[in-house]
């Protein structure tokens, strides 16, 4: 999940375009972490150093990691420790960036180093990310100003983006939360949730977005904004919301009910109280999650 | 399953036409079933009625009478029913209720083969 927020950051910091950042969450399997990333990161080298071994290895018939080591910018033991590293999402998110000539190593470490110092998070947290539990991640992203439903939204979001990854795939940045803006949707899905907390949560996209969604949550190539794409999009949202419920109820003790779907046409969101709008990019479009709580 | 033996009739109760597919699809895979199908509580209790299933999955939020309310009216036509709720929502309260009411098991959304698999061993 570190990846998804550390796109959110370089694209707040103008380090990448959103069109360049989707095209390359899209391609992050494909991608060859080399040895100079895994250097930066670990903050074994620089990125001017690993410039310097890759300039050299134009001229040298050697392995980078020889190179490292022959110019003594790591020992053996160290290029032996990275080449066991797993390949972090994050780091494959930054190679994929400087492959594609958007970025150069040294913006990468630079973006890295200040990304994890403003947002605080440390190696820990990093790690915990990586595995999985991203909830102080969340905590330091989102900061809502409701105190009474913060906790609730930030397990709402927390799950939501879990969910996300589990069910249409890992390549997306979360984009900054926003208050409900003035704009017709011309079709939103929602669902009311009623019980312990009363909530109406909906999604919002352009119909392109929303078929490519339901062709990935329903494993089917779809083509058209029709009801049985409708269908699948709710059905995420019926399980994602189902989800939540059960966690809200083995967490706390409260119970939730939750309505059949809603569809709203031509609704103004702005009309909706006390809402929040958590736009994510994916490689495919931007959707919009909308909780009013 | 011998070859002269009936297969089981399994009834498939939900109101998204995705989950019916990929039920289907899952049943399809494990053995050879007459399946039907219901889009909506009133219409699960009426299927149920029309053809006495082996096995039902039901969902809990669907429209014109919830999988609950659908799961009681089964169980008063035929106390000996087995009925799994298939639901995304399965809290604490869902499942005692589910279980009081009678319910042969209870599936967490998004159903995976393997849950189907024991049910479909649990009753043959």
């Amino acid at each position: 999940m570190f990846t998804q927020f550390f796109g959110n950051y370089l694209l707040n910091r103008g380090l990448v375009s959103p069109e360049k950042l989707s095209d390359a969450l899209g391609r992050l399997s494909e991608t060859k972490l080399r040895l100079g990333v895994l250097a930066i990161n670990a903050g074994i080298m620089t990125a001017a150093q690993v410039d310097k071994v890759h300039a050299e290895q134009q001229r040298v018939d050697k392995r980078i990691g020889e190179l490292m080591v022959d110019m003594g910018y790591a020992t053996n033991e160290q290029i032996e420790s990275l080449l066991k590293t797993q390949p972090s999402a994050h780091l494959l998110l930054g190679q994929t960036l400087v492959n594609d000539g958007v970025m150069t190593n040294s913006q990468f470490e630079s973006a890295l180093n200040s990304y994890k110092t403003e947002m605080g998070i440390s190696d820990e947290e990093l790690g915990a990310s990586d595995l999985g539990d991203f909830r102080p991640l969340i905590d330091k992203f989102y900061k809502f100003d409701n105190a009474d439903n913060s906790s609730y939204l930030n397990g709402y979001i927390v799950l939501l983006f879990k969910n996300l990854v589990r069910f249409i795939g890992a390549d997306f940045a979360p984009l900054n939360a926003e208050e409900l803006y003035d704009k017709i949707s011309k079709s939103c899905l929602g669902q009311e949730i009623s019980g312990g907390i009363k909530a109406l949560t909906l999604i919002d996209a352009d119909d392109d977005t929303l078929i490519e969604f339901a062709s990935r949550f329903s494993g089917e190539h779809l083509t058209e904004n029709d009801d049985y794409t409708r269908d699948c999009i709710n059905e995420f949202l019926n399980l994602h919301n189902g989800l939540f419920a059960v966690n809200l109820s083995n967490e706390t003790g409260l119970e939730i009910n939750l309505s059949t779907q809603i569809v709203y046409d031509d609704i103004n969101l702005a009309t909706i109280k006390n809402s929040h709008v958590i736009p994510v990019c994916f490689s495919f479009g931007t959707i919009n999650f909308i909780i009013s709580i | 399953m011998s070859e002269n033996t009936k297969p089981l009739k399994i009834l498939i109760c939900d109101d998204s036409a995705l989950v019916r597919k990929q039920l289907s699809k899952i049943l399809s895979e494990i053995g050879d079933f007459e399946i039907f199908v219901a889009a909506n509580g009133d219409a699960a209790v009426r299927k149920y009625a029309e053809v006495l299933p082996d096995l039902s999955f039901m969902d809990i939020v669907m429209p014109e009478k919830s999988g609950i309310d659908a799961l009681k009216d089964i169980m008063s036509l035929n106390p000996a029913a087995k009925v799994v709720m298939a639901s995304s929502v399965g809290t604490q309260g869902n499942l005692k209720t589910a279980i009081e009411c009678g319910a042969f098991d209870f599936i967490q959304k998004p159903v995976e083969k393997s849950a189907v698999e024991k049910i479909i061993k649990k009753i043959m």
